[in-house]
Parts: C-alpha cells; sequence; structure tokens
C-alpha cells in the first residue's frame, strides 16, 4: 500500500512497512537492535545511537488517553465545500481527536468517532485499532473500553 | 563576547494589511527603526530577516525581497525561520553577530504576510507547523494542538475555560490602547465566552489572529551603541532551547519543556530571576499559552497560571504585569514579526516610552516566543541602565 493513503502528504520513506502492518490490524514499533529504544511513530534510525540497525516490534493499542480535542475549524484538507443550492449550509460535525499513552509511554494519536466530546476525560481508558476509510484511505480510531 | 544593545526600534501596524506586500511592510518597519536610531543603512553592517513561510510569501527567498526593498545590496542579509519563534531567534542571530565581532550595528527585520492566502489555507500551513508526516493526518490545526494542552491542564490542575477568557479580555484591553495593535476592541468575559468553538475547549476570542506586519530593531555594540543611543536597551540573557516535533512525545502535556530550558538559560546569563522582571511579552498565541508560560517563567507556580490571571497579578499594578502591548492575542501574530515585536514593546517600556501601558519604573524586561508548538523556545532578557 502506498504510504501517502495514510499520510496524506509524502510517499516516500523507510518505514512504509508501518501502513501494510497497520492494514493488517497491527500497531509496528521500531526497535533498536543496540540500545532497545522503541519508537513510535516509527523511525528507520536511532536518535539515541546514531545507528540504523532496526527491527519491527508489534505494540499494545489499550492505553489511557492523556489528551484530546475536536478541531471545529479544519485545514483546507479537512474542509468542506460551500453547497451548490443557494441560501443553503452544510452542517458541519467534526470529530474528535485524542492521544491514548500505552504501556512503555508510547503514544497513539487516533480519532474517537464513537464519543460525545464532553464525554471524553483525561485518564479514560481506549483502545486503538486500525480503520479503512471509504475513499481507501488508511487511518487510526480510539474507543473506550 | 560583547555586549549587545537595541538602539533603534521600528513598528508597522499590525492587521489585515490588504494595502501592502510583504517588502512594503517590511520597509515602513526598517523606515520606522533608522528614523529612530538615527542612522541611515550606510551604518550597518548586517542585516538578519525573520520571515516564517515560503508558503505564506508564496515565493522561496522571501527575505531577497526585503533585502532588495530596502536596497541594502551588498552587504549581508542571513534568512532565518522558527515558526513562530523566527522574530526571537532573528534577534539572536544578530546579537550573535555583534558578540562575536563580525559586525558592530546589525538591522533585524521581521515581517509576515499571511492574508495573501485564504484563511483554510493558513490554517493548513499553520497546521503542518506540528509533524506534517504523523500528526497531520488526524486533520490537526495549531488552535488543535493547544486545545490538547489546555485539556491536559484543565484535567491536571483544574484550570477553567473562565481562567482562560480572562486572559483575552486583558489582552482585548491592552490592546485597545495600541495603535499598532490589529485588533483595537475591548471585550468581555460573556463575549469571549460565548464566541464559538475553534478546537475545543479554545473558542474565537482564546486564539491569536491571522495577521500581517513588521517590526524591526537596530543592535549595536557597546561602543556604538553608546555613540547612537542616549537610551540603549542592553540585551542581558538569550537562552534558546529545542523538544521534539510530536506533541506525544514531550516529557510534559502540561507545559512547554523547551520554554524552561531556555528561560533557566536566559535567567542565568542575565544573573537576574523571575522576581527581578518588571514587565514581561509573553507568547499568548492562545490563552492557555499564555497561563502555561506564566509556570514556565517562573512568575508562578506549576499549575497556578490559572490563578494569577483571575487574581489580575498579570495586569498593570499587578505583581508581573504581561502583555500589555495587547499580545498576540489582540496585537496580532505575524508569524515572523512577533519576536520583534515583543522586543520593541519591551524596549520601549524600558525607554520610558509606552504611554498610558506604561510600567512605572521598568528597568528589567523579558520576552518569550514559542516556535510552533514548543518545538523551540527563545527567552531574551532586557535591561535598561
Amino acid at each position: 500500500m502506498e504510504f501517502k493513503n495514510f499520510s496524506l502528504n509524502i510517499s516516500q520513506t523507510k518505514v512504509s512497512r508501518f501502513i501494510d502492518e497497520l492494514a493488517a490490524g497491527k500497531f509496528m514499533a521500531t526497535v533498536c537492535r543496540r540500545c532497545g529504544r522503541k519508537y513510535y511513530p516509527p523511525q528507520a534510525d536511532c536518535t539515541r545511537c546514531m545507528e540504523s540497525d532496526m527491527e519491527w516490534e508489534e505494540i499494545p493499542t489499550e492505553g489511557k488517553i492523556v489528551t484530546f480535542t475536536k478541531i471545529h475549524v479544519p485545514p483546507e484538507h479537512f474542509g468542506i465545500p460551500q453547497p451548490l443550492m443557494p441560501f443553503s449550509s452544510v452542517i458541519f460535525e467534526p470529530c474528535p481527536i485524542g492521544l491514548i499513552e500505552v504501556e512503555g509511554g508510547l503514544k497513539i494519536m487516533g480519532w474517537i468517532p464513537k464519543m460525545d466530546i464532553k464525554k471524553i476525560k483525561v485518564g479514560m481508558k481506549m483502545k486503538a485499532s486500525s480503520f479503512t476509510l471509504p475513499n481507501g484511505k488508511l487511518t487510526i480510531v480510539l474507543e473506550p473500553i | 563576547m560583547r555586549r549587545v544593545a537595541i538602539v533603534g526600534i521600528g513598528h508597522g501596524k499590525f492587521g489585515v494589511r490588504s494595502d501592502a506586500s510583504l517588502r512594503e511592510l517590511a520597509f515602513e518597519a526598517v523606515k520606522a527603526c533608522l528614523d529612530d536610531a538615527g542612522i541611515t543603512l550606510n551604518e550597518v553592517d548586517s542585516m538578519v530577516t525573520g520571515i516564517a513561510g515560503d508558503e505564506f510569501a508564496l515565493s522561496l527567498q522571501p527575505s531577497a525581497q526585503v533585502h532588495d526593498y530596502i536596497g541594502f545590496y551588498p552587504k549581508p542579509n542571513f534568512r532565518v525561520e522558527g515558526a513562530c519563534a523566527t522574530g526571537s531567534m532573528a534577534l539572536r542571530t544578530g546579537y550573535m553577530n555583534i558578540a562575536s565581532g563580525l559586525a558592530d550595528v546589525v538591522l533585524v527585520v521581521g515581517v509576515e504576510k499571511m492574508t495573501e492566502v485564504p484563511t483554510p489555507v493558513a490554517t493548513e500551513i499553520m497546521g503542518k507547523a506540528g509533524d506534517s508526516i504523523w500528526e497531520y493526518p488526524f486533520g490537526t490545526t495549531f488552535p488543535g494542538y493547544y486545545a490538547m494542552i489546555a485539556n491536559a491542564h484543565m484535567a491536571e490542575y483544574g484550570t477553567t475555560e473562565e481562567q482562560l477568557a480572562m486572559v483575552a479580555v486583558k489582552n482585548h484591553y491592552y490592546g485597545s490602547l495600541n495603535p499598532y495593535a490589529h485588533m483595537q476592541k475591548v471585550i468581555d468575559l460573556q463575549k469571549a465566552l460565548t464566541s464559538f468553538t475553534v478546537a475545543y475547549p479554545l473558542k474565537l476570542f482564546d486564539c491569536s489572529l491571522i495577521t500581517d506586519g513588521a517590526a524591526a530593531v537596530m543592535i549595536a555594540s557597546e561602543e556604538r551603541a553608546k555613540a547612537i543611543s542616549k537610551k540603549p536597551v542592553w540585551i542581558v540573557g538569550t537562552g534558546l532551547a529545542t523538544d521534539t516535533l510530536r506533541l506525544g512525545d514531550r516529557t510534559s502535556l502540561t507545559s512547554i519543556p523547551a520554554a524552561r530550558e531556555a528561560a533557566r538559560i536566559a535567567y542565568k546569563m542575565a544573573g537576574v530571576g523571575p522576581s527581578d522582571i518588571d514587565v514581561a511579552t509573553v507568547h499568548d498565541c492562545f490563552t492557555i499559552a499564555e497561563i502555561v508560560a506564566y509556570e514556565d517563567l517562573g512568575f508562578c507556580e506549576k499549575g497556578e497560571g490559572g490563578k494569577l490571571i483571575e487574581a489580575k497579578e498579570t495586569y498593570l499594578g499587578g505583581r508581573i504585569p504581561v502583555n500589555v502591548d495587547g499580545g498576540l492575542k489582540s496585537k496580532g501574530h505575524p508569524i515572523g514579526a512577533t519576536g520583534v515585536s515583543m522586543a520593541v514593546e519591551i524596549t520601549k517600556q524600558l525607554r520610558g516610552e509606552a504611554g498610558e501601558r506604561q510600567v512605572k519604573g521598568a528597568e528589567i524586561g523579558l520576552a518569550h516566543n514559542v516556535g510552533g508548538t514548543g518545538q523551540v523556545v527563545a527567552v531574551h532578557i532586557f535591561r535598561r541602565e
């Protein structure tokens, strides 16, 4: 799968395997074979060792939400076009996003499609999973558990 | 290192400047700065231009436009970029030029023309100041990042939406007294609290403005400063620190760790502490950012920032007046110009030229300028003699 299906911006990277694994439902980090430091999102190179001897490792997907928001004024890419009918409007109901911390301190960002923003509280337990959108793009969703 | 002082300041009108291009905005500030310093460009050795976004400038080398338009060739010009901290990084670059002995007089210009692109495009450009590969796919925007800091701060310390709104009320009040401010409009708490949500919990009045504008300072070595200016303002501390690209990789979501580090370095260099600061400009790109800045700069304990504004301690007459020029919130935030504008304001305050916004007898001032979501932060401390 093309990396751009996830990143939306770029297609060329050394860690494109990430999205093939994500498509299969797996969240993969890279781990430095020398020092053991884990990277999520994955990196092809270890910042600590300045070496590039990495292996892939699946990470847990359950954790606690550390923060969240709901963006009502989206960037152009995520915006909605104006309706063609005069004197009419489209009502935009955005989806919250959040950041969960899983075992080992790694943080996973994702959409929270099934929750009212007012009911989301820091510390809630959530699980990350991959999700294929109707347009074929691959993304990550977070759901309370 | 040689001592460095500000010997001239210039500030253009901030706002939606549909009447002017990038280079024309820069010219206004440069002209005012030369007039204030009382020198000509012939006496200037080098120039530093802070412009954050090629995407905003619709150009690959926007600083060359500015350099050309003021006719500074063949002397050197450095372009500096650090998102919203660009202006302070330009000041620091100018400082390094003089401290090293490479130049005696340096012109530092910060400018941004943000409204040439439509607002949704500007929102997109700013959103990509985070991680454009790993965060942007979740529709992140600049308000979105700070909203995540706000939600974490509220959960951890009980900071309230009312306290956030109080920052907006204060900064709009002072912006109404600043003729260079983008929005010279007083607002009340109710107006701030009932404005529409931009990124939960941040509302319209929690957010700074998309603004065009320019500011400039002339800086000089000790010998030249004393010859040029009767009231030189010395740069006695400069701290620059950096942090992770992604919010999720930070050691804290309730502070800007790089700001704490930059402040520590600047305080140490200046030989002063938070209680010595008479007046401060802090990076209130969002109201939560001002509250976090109070804490990161040591103006109050961690988690007490909301209470500091509630007690009005950051108003004129309070313990530490903050952003009495209106801040980014109401003065506007042309990202490349902001850090230079902060230096202009502190210089005015230390020269005693801030009019009804004057902090009486101010001797030591501080400017805190955050780039992106805290990937780079510059803190400068200024002092008059």
